[in-house]
């Protein structure tokens, strides 16, 4: 009976539920093709990762003996290991070097092996010939250490080369290669190894405290906040240690790069301390328990400024300061343009840090500005909107134009030329011209979103327009414009074009001379995208492995810079949801 | 000394603005344009000290605007243009060099969304104070809890003083805008429908407010409701399309309107 009273709304109900089952077979459907498509996309990155990757891992000699032809009858490919692998009694030291040889020979598949057996005596010679009527001369090869062997071919097919088994040609006596670290690879010690302690321990209790505050920050539970709590009525002694702390750790370091992290991951985990007793207190002042966390979650994030800063030099210091990791590639090997796995691109590395830095400082105070201008000053007259529909387009022009403008403004003397030369000032203006117009949108945008509310309360009090903007628009729109700052410079990081207009130098085998182009010195400099450019038009196959190790490391730090930007976002965004 | 708008008469704005109190602001003969559109049209009123004078008439017929100008706020709107003549004293606001830090500082805005600071409730109150002044931390501190207390909203933050202002509710937050704006002691207090977002509760708490207000400061209050404006004001205000149709004491004007439009109006036989 009731079923029946009830039965016009029923009706209503099923109309709504099947709309409701409908949308939800959509959304399903919907975000299971975005997850497909992104799983998709995740492996082609992974595939080209993996590509990038490949030729990094040196397992042996491989190569390709070019075909003979009428011009050049033979073929030649030549090698060399420095260390022995027999003793004097041809007795084996370390594993069987074989050398495998394939071609195509009337479409079929010949195999050869070579055994190589390199003798501790010098002086001893012997090569290697291959035609087309007594296939490979020999089956097993015996030469000195440190003697050059050649493989002759006159075959009209090439021959692949590939070292199946033994120690690569740069090993050292044991097999191991020489270069220890060949392309990247990081060495990471724990707090001490063999010869002593690799960081200062000040450093490693930063780190710590750090990560513990931000984790208690991020995830209050109640016994850590007793912990907390126990500071009640320290406050001044607890914030004089961590500062006498910081000071210790600047002058153990002797005010090196880590240390100042160090003594930063110290500041910001005793603010981040204070503020959180602080947030405590209160809490506990208004007749609340440590066990009501959900409240303490609340108290806390009003003072998530402290926690985006603690995230932030946690995940740098978490790069430098626990783990000693050393990347000669990156940061200690120069060019050797006569060993390509012992190269490095340090000067490449520094260059990149030095244009990026040059163009952060140029770019980013005068965009914020112009866009603060346009913004918040500019009242929306014909000229204004010219301004804006110029800086809009020049968002979009091809680097490569902003690299003829550096040229011609930074680059060359005479005219309007202001002669710096091919120098890291002229690539790091360049650059940060080229970033001008992306900041100032991103810029712009942020101040866009800030409400018009705000800012008639802030008149409403009484405030000047200059103190509006700094007081409350510019506070509110800050995370937005850094996401936008940081982000465009992670673009230019990866640009090569403008900089080869500018004149980025192939082979630069010293530190770059920041501002060479004013006082004089060496102008020369190059970036990683361009060390990667040059690298891979090297015939050497060498080169191009060094060339996908130098895009992995261009890579990590694209990745490293947008992660701080992400992190900000974030921030942002719990923010305004708040 | 009338007009036809769309099949209805509407007389022009009323020169009859006697007034027994003091007058705080004068405003004559006030035209105002947003772009080519005029919004306002030779209005005039006179404003009493210590009293609170409430302007009612349907959406859209210029109440905000007119609120807006008396503390300049629609100077930050580019296309907005006015003629006409508001005075306090001797001191004429909307003259092209005035000075309008002082101005806003003397005329106090709430506007009709609850808009705080993104910053503590502490900071929220004591921003403006520390604009113009310079008090110690303690005279901050008694000028907060006093502004607070005044504005109905002590209890209710005391104990939270640092929280964000954006995380009351709607109600605590117009009750925050408001010790906000007396925080800095302005003469005249201009309330955009203060009311509107609020429930009832909320509502009682800010009329009472608005009566307590008075002893010290000038209101204008721009509301929609009747009963409100009955029971707050002392001078009412009835607008039109942009004109002062009626302006006279509350009584008068709730009880036997000159104006055929402001009966029709009040007693709810409109449009
Ligand atoms: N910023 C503005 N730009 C253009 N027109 C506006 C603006 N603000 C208000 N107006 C117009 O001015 C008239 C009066 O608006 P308003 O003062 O807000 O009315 P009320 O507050 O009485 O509802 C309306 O016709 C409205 O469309
Ligand atoms: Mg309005």
């Amino acid at each position: 009976m009731k079923e029946d009273r009830v039965a016009p709304l029923k009706d209503i109900d099923r109309l709504k539920k099947r709309s409701r089952s409908r949308r939800n077979i959509v959304e399903k459907g919907g975000s299971l093709t975005l997850a497909t498509s992104g799983l998709v996309g995740l492996f082609f990155l992974l595939v080209l990762v993996w590509q990038i990757a490949l030729p990094t891992f040196i397992e042996g000699e491989t190569g390709e003996i070019y075909a003979a032809s009428e011009f050049i009858p033979v073929s030649e490919y030549i090698m060399e290991w420095d260390h022995p692998n027999v003793d004097e009694n041809g007795a084996i030291l370390t594993e069987v070097i074989t050398l495998k040889l394939s071609w195509e020979e009337n479409g079929k598949e010949q195999n050869q092996d070579i055994e190589i057996r390199i003798l501790p005596e010098r002086g001893i010679v012997n090569d290697v010939y291959i035609n087309a009527s007594t296939g490979v001369s020999t089956e097993v090869l015996e030469v000195s250490k440190k003697a050059k062997f050649h493989i002759y071919s006159t075959l009209e097919v090439p021959i692949n080369v590939e070292q199946t088994t033994g120690p690569v040609p740069k090993a050292d006596a044991t097999g191991q290669p020489l270069v220890s670290s060949f392309v990247v690879s990081a060495d990471v010690h724990l707090l001490a190894d063999d010869e002593g302690i690799v960081f200062e321990p000040l450093e490693l209790l930063a780190w710590g405290s750090l990560l513990a505050t931000t984790a208690v920050m991020t995830f209050p539970k109640p016994f850590a906040l007793k912990q907390v709590q126990r500071i009640k009525g320290k406050e001044k002694p607890a914030k004089y240690l961590f500062l006498a702390l910081a000071a210790a750790t600047l002058v153990a370091g002797a005010f090196s790069f880590s240390s100042i992290l160090g003594a930063l991951c110290f500041l910001i985990a005793s603010t981040s301390l204070l503020r959180m007793h602080e947030g405590l207190h209160r809490l506990l002042g208004q007749g609340r328990t440590i066990a009501e966390t959900d409240r303490l979650v609340h108290s806390i994030t009003n003072r998530d400024g402290v926690l985006m800063w603690s995230r932030m030099v946690l995940f740098v210091a978490t790069l430098f300061i626990p783990f000693a990791i050393e990347i000669p590639f990156l940061t200690e090997r120069y060019q050797d343009i006569f060993q390509p796995y012992a190269s490095g691109i340090r000067s490449a590395f520094f260059g990149t840090v030095w244009v990026m830095s040059i163009a952060m400082i140029v770019s980013i105070p005068v965009s914020i500005g112009a866009a603060i201008y346009l913004e918040e000053y500019a009242a929306p007259t014909r000229t204004t909107k010219l301004i804006q529909a110029l800086v809009t387009n020049l968002a979009g022009v091809p680097s490569i134009v902003f690299g003829m403008f550096g040229l011609a403004i930074f680059v060359k003397q005479g005219g309007i030329g202001m002669g710096l030369g091919p120098s890291i000032l002229a690539a790091g203006l360049t650059m940060g011209v080229m970033a001008m117009p992306i900041i100032v949108l991103a810029s712009q945008e942020a101040l866009r979103s800030v409400p018009q509310s705000l800012r008639e309360s802030a008149y409403g009090v009484g405030c000047t327009r200059w103190q509006v903007v700094k007081d409350h628009v510019l506070p509110s729109a800050m995370p937005g414009i850094m996401t936008g700052s940081i982000l465009a410079m992670s673009r230019i990081m990866g640009e090569a074009a403008p900089l080869v207009v500018v004149g980025a130098a192939a082979l630069v085998l010293f530190d770059p001379e920041p501002l060479a182009g004013l006082t004089g010195g060496n102008v020369n400099f190059t970036v990683i995208p361009i060390q990667i450019y040059f690298w891979t038009s090297e015939p050497d196959h060498a080169w191009h492995s060094m060339a996908a190790a130098a895009s992995i490391a261009l890579i990590v730090l694209l990745v490293a810079m947008n992660s701080i930007a992400i992190i900000l976002r974030q921030h942002f965004r719990r923010r305004l949801n708040q | 000394m009338s007009e036809e708008i769309g099949g209805e008469i509407v007389p022009d704005s009323t020169r009859e603005l006697e007034i027994d109190n003091e007058v705080d602001l004068m405003i004559e003969d006030l035209d105002l344009w947003y772009g080519s559109k005029q919004a306002l049209y030779g209005v005039s009123l006179p404003i009493a000290k210590n009293s609170v004078t409430a302007l009612i008439g349907p959406s859209g017929c210029g109440k905000s605007t007119l609120l807006r100008t008396i503390n300049r706020m629609n100077d930050l709107i580019p296309i907005c243009h006015y003629e006409g003549k508001i005075t306090k004293g001797d001191i004429e606001i909307t003259a092209k060099d005035a000075d309008l830090v002082e101005i806003r500082k003397n005329i106090g805005m709430v506007f009709q969304r609850p808009n705080p600071f993104p910053k503590s409730i502490y900071d929220n109150v004591g921003y403006g104070v520390r604009l113009h002044h310079q008090p110690t931390r303690e005279e901050l501190d008694a000028i907060v809890e006093k502004s607070l207390r005044r504005a109905a909203i002590w209890k209710e933050v005391a104990d939270r003083l640092h929280d964000l202002g954006t995380s009351l509710s709607g109600g605590q937050q117009q009750r925050l805008c408001i010790a906000r704006t007396i925080a800095i002691e302005p003469d005249v207090i201009l309330m955009d429908e203060p009311c509107s977002a609020l429930d009832p509760i909320a509502t009682a708490a800010i009329e009472e407010l608005i009566l307590e207000l008075k002893k010290d400061f000038t209101v204008v209050i721009v509301t929609h409701s009747m009963s409100q404006a009955a029971r707050v004001s002392d001078y009412t205000g009835f607008m039109y399309l942009g004109r002062m149709v009626e302006f006279n004491k509350t009584d008068k004007i709730f009880s036997d309107p000159d104006q055929e439009l402001t009966k029709r109006y009040i007693t709810g036989r409109f449009g």
